[in-house]
């Protein structure tokens, strides 16, 4: 027996690139379906486990879902509110209300404005330096941190919102504060700004500079922008908020009007939430209340419908692969019918040759099993990251 | 054995001492830690938390609570309070440019917006304490009215039963106690105003709006520093000024230096104290400055 597999071997390794198509062939053919359900249970589990601590959210009619990938995963780009909404959740003594105002990103990262309760809602410590304190400081996540290879101190430009803003809103350099402990929850992804920060990327507030006479400089609307004489002399580049302009900084108008794209309700007891719910039946035009882990079920079920269609195509295609494997391997046989006499000559039964053949087969069936357990382990201890990355994000 | 007994006793009150401290240092622990903006919201605070408050107000001594910015320390230590008290009316100039947790806020005078007054076309000066200032905007000494005094303590017990619901009646009895207080006061500046309601008077410092609004008093106030004389200019101004309001006193948020004081008695104009106690105060408490307070304006001419 242990010759057999000797020989299988010895023979696979000769025809290594052979080896390498059966082997990859038969691993993908096993390991995609499982994958997929890894994925797909890794994405249900964080996306139900997320919805699920966020109880109620109010934000603008319109895509309910929208609103909730906004605001659970900073994804997609729902309409404006005003934080009055906020105010008024508050104001009913039956939820506390957390605004959320996430519009932009940076370098890839969604840049999110929140107030300080967002942090101790959703269990967000500090790991390094540390939380925001002044207007113009942001907080990574870890995999932010990560991806912009940033730590406390650091400055972050946030971009231009577009080349045609002929207001001139011009990108403020944010000063990193701190870098968030991992928590594995789309947080890790943010750049979690203050909302008053964000408004000031708004343009909402601006500082006034003094009218001092600085040549090498140029008045912006967040004070003195310095110059890129390098490229263009007229043409602002960063401006930031510093200890010396702060004071300057201030907003036009009531808070109350400036905006957010969603407010998290946190009810005080299952009556109240229902009495907050039941405020926004008859908000027909302009606000929503939507239950975040009820809108999320639909999409998880679209999900594994189209999961399931998956799993017939790959059963198909397996079955396909599987039939030409077959076919790769009987015309082998034809093509092998020099080696298979040679080993008649030298003595071999048939049931020899038999055996040699059939342990090449073990032999490669056991080398894809190796190789999918392998992936699988990857998948699984990554499936987290995948599922952030390529579907939640 | 005496040797036994002595070490016994003496690991015995170790263990007690121990537990003391431990005990305390849960009593302080156990403590609402109160942050509040301004000495009168203070004084509402430890009034109405009594002994299950720690009350911090984080202005220096000495500094208008008003023009007092917190540096990242401060915020620091604010951010780590249970409630953090505001007095509202734009008196926390510094609050769109700090991080602070909403929900742990309390703005004392949200409940009478409707009733801020606003201040139109202010000068900005550049004396006093904290250097160039301005009283545009909003009026905020809003505590000056004790009736919204009353409101703004009402608001910080709603705060604070909100964070310990299960000391509620207690801290609604200390409330009741306490807008009683202010009541009394309130009552004595009314009758006080009544009193003087056709007398011209004259503040020093733009602060004394809701006073004036609620006792009726006629008030018209230049923009000066007790301890800082006026230039020329302002003395011309103040001159044309008693032509349309023939004032007989100012009243200063603090006791003028002498030669402002005597340079405005040769005017006909003598000097009163009312001070707004933004500030904690050396001696007495709110109450027994506002009592001083009534005091010093009913001794006017």
């Amino acid at each position: 027996m242990r010759n057999d597999f000797y020989l299988a071997w010895r023979y696979l390794g000769f025809h290594k690139t052979r080896t390498l198509i059966i082997v990859t062939c038969l691993s993908l053919i096993a390991i995609l379906p499982v994958a997929l359900h890894f994925l797909l249970n890794e994405g249900n589990r964080q996306m139900t486990t997320r919805a699920a601590a966020t109880p109620l959210l109010i934000g603008a009619r319109g895509s309910a879902l929208d609103l909730t990938l906004n605001a659970l995963f900073f994804g997609a780009v729902s309409p404006s509110i005003t934080l009055v909404e906020a105010d008024k959740v508050t104001a009913t003594g039956w939820a506390d209300a957390l605004p959320i105002y996430s519009r932009l990103r940076v370098l890839g990262q969604p840049l999110v404005g929140v107030t300080l309760d967002y942090f101790d809602y959703r269990g967000l410590r500090v790991a390094q330096g540390q939380m925001l304190a002044m207007l113009g400081e942001c907080v990574l996540g870890a995999a932010a941190a990560e991806a912009l290879k940033l730590k406390p101190g650091d400055s972050l430009p946030t971009p231009p919102e577009s080349l045609f803003d002929l207001a001139g809103n011009y990108p403020l350099k944010l000063r990193v504060a701190g870098v968030l402990a991992r928590t594995h929850t789309p947080d890790d992804q943010a750049i979690f700004i203050d909302l008053q920060t964000a408004w000031v990327i708004d343009g909402i507030g601006h500082g006034h500079a003094e009218q001092k006479n600085l040549p090498e400089r140029s008045a912006g609307p967040f004070g003195f922008a310095e110059i890129n004489r390098a490229a263009d002399g007229k043409l602002p580049t960063y401006t930031e908020i510093t200890a010396d302009n702060i004071d300057s900084f201030h907003f036009h108008g009531d808070p109350g009007g400036f905006p957010i794209s969603a407010v998290i309700a946190l009810p005080h007891d299952r009556k109240s939430a229902t009495l907050l719910r039941g405020r926004y039946v008859d908000q027909g035009e302009k606000i929503q209340i939507v239950q975040p882990q009820e809108n999320l079920r639909g999409l998880l079920d679209n999900i594994f419908r189209v999961g399931a269609l998956f799993d017939g195509l790959l059963a198909v295609v397996g079955g396909v692969t599987s039939l030409a494997l077959g076919l790769v391997f009987a015309l082998s046989l034809r093509l092998r019918q020099g080696e298979i006499r040679t080993n008649t000559l030298l003595g071999c039964g048939r049931l020899m040759v038999a055996r040699l053949l059939a342990a090449e087969l073990v032999l490669l069936l056991l080398v894809s099993g190796g190789l999918c357990l392998v992936l699988l382990e990857a998948i699984r201890r990554y499936a987290g990251d995948i599922v952030r990355y390529a579907l939640i994000s | 054995m005496k040797l036994v007994r002595g070490l016994l006793s003496a690991a015995w009150l170790a263990l007690i001492s121990g537990f003391s401290c431990e005990a305390l240092a849960d009593l302080e622990d156990g403590k609402l830690k109160v942050f509040v903006s301004n000495y009168p919201l203070a004084y509402f605070a430890e009034r109405i938390g009594g002994h299950r408050v720690a009350v911090s107000l984080p202005v220096p001594a000495g500094e208008d609570p008003a023009f007092w910015r917190p540096d990242p320390e401060a915020i620091s230590r604010m951010q780590k309070a249970d409630l953090i008290a505001l007095n509202g009316a734009d008196y926390e100039k510094w609050l769109n440019r700090v991080s602070l947790p909403r929900l742990k806020q309390v703005d004392t005078s949200a409940g009478f917006k409707a009733a801020y007054i606003r201040i139109e076309n202010a000068v900005t000066h550049s004396h006093g304490p904290g250097g160039e200032h301005s009283h545009d905007g909003i009026a905020f000494t809003t505590w000056l009215d004790l009736a919204q005094a009353g409101k703004q303590a009402e608001a910080l017990a709603l705060g604070v039963i909100r964070k310990r619901p299960e000391l509620k009646a207690v801290f609604l009895e200390n409330l009741s106690g306490l807008q009683a207080d202010l009541k009394v006061l309130d009552d004595e500046l009314l009758k006080l105003g009544e009193a003087k309601k056709n007398q011209p008077l004259l503040g020093s410092h733009p602060v004394y709006q809701y006073l004036a609004r609620r006792y009726g008093l006629n008030l018209k106030s230049v923009h000066w520093e007790p301890n800082e004389m006026p230039p020329a200019a302002e003395w011309v101004a103040l001159d044309e000024t008693l032509i349309r309001h023939p004032a007989r006193t100012m009243i200063w948020e603090a006791q003028p230096s002498p030669e402002i004081a005597a340079r405005l008695k040769e005017k006909g104009v003598s000097s009163a104290v009312l001070d707004p106690c933004a500030q904690r105060p050396e001696q007495g408490d709110f109450l027994s400055v506002m009592q001083a307070n009534i005091a010093n304006l009913e001794s006017t001419p």
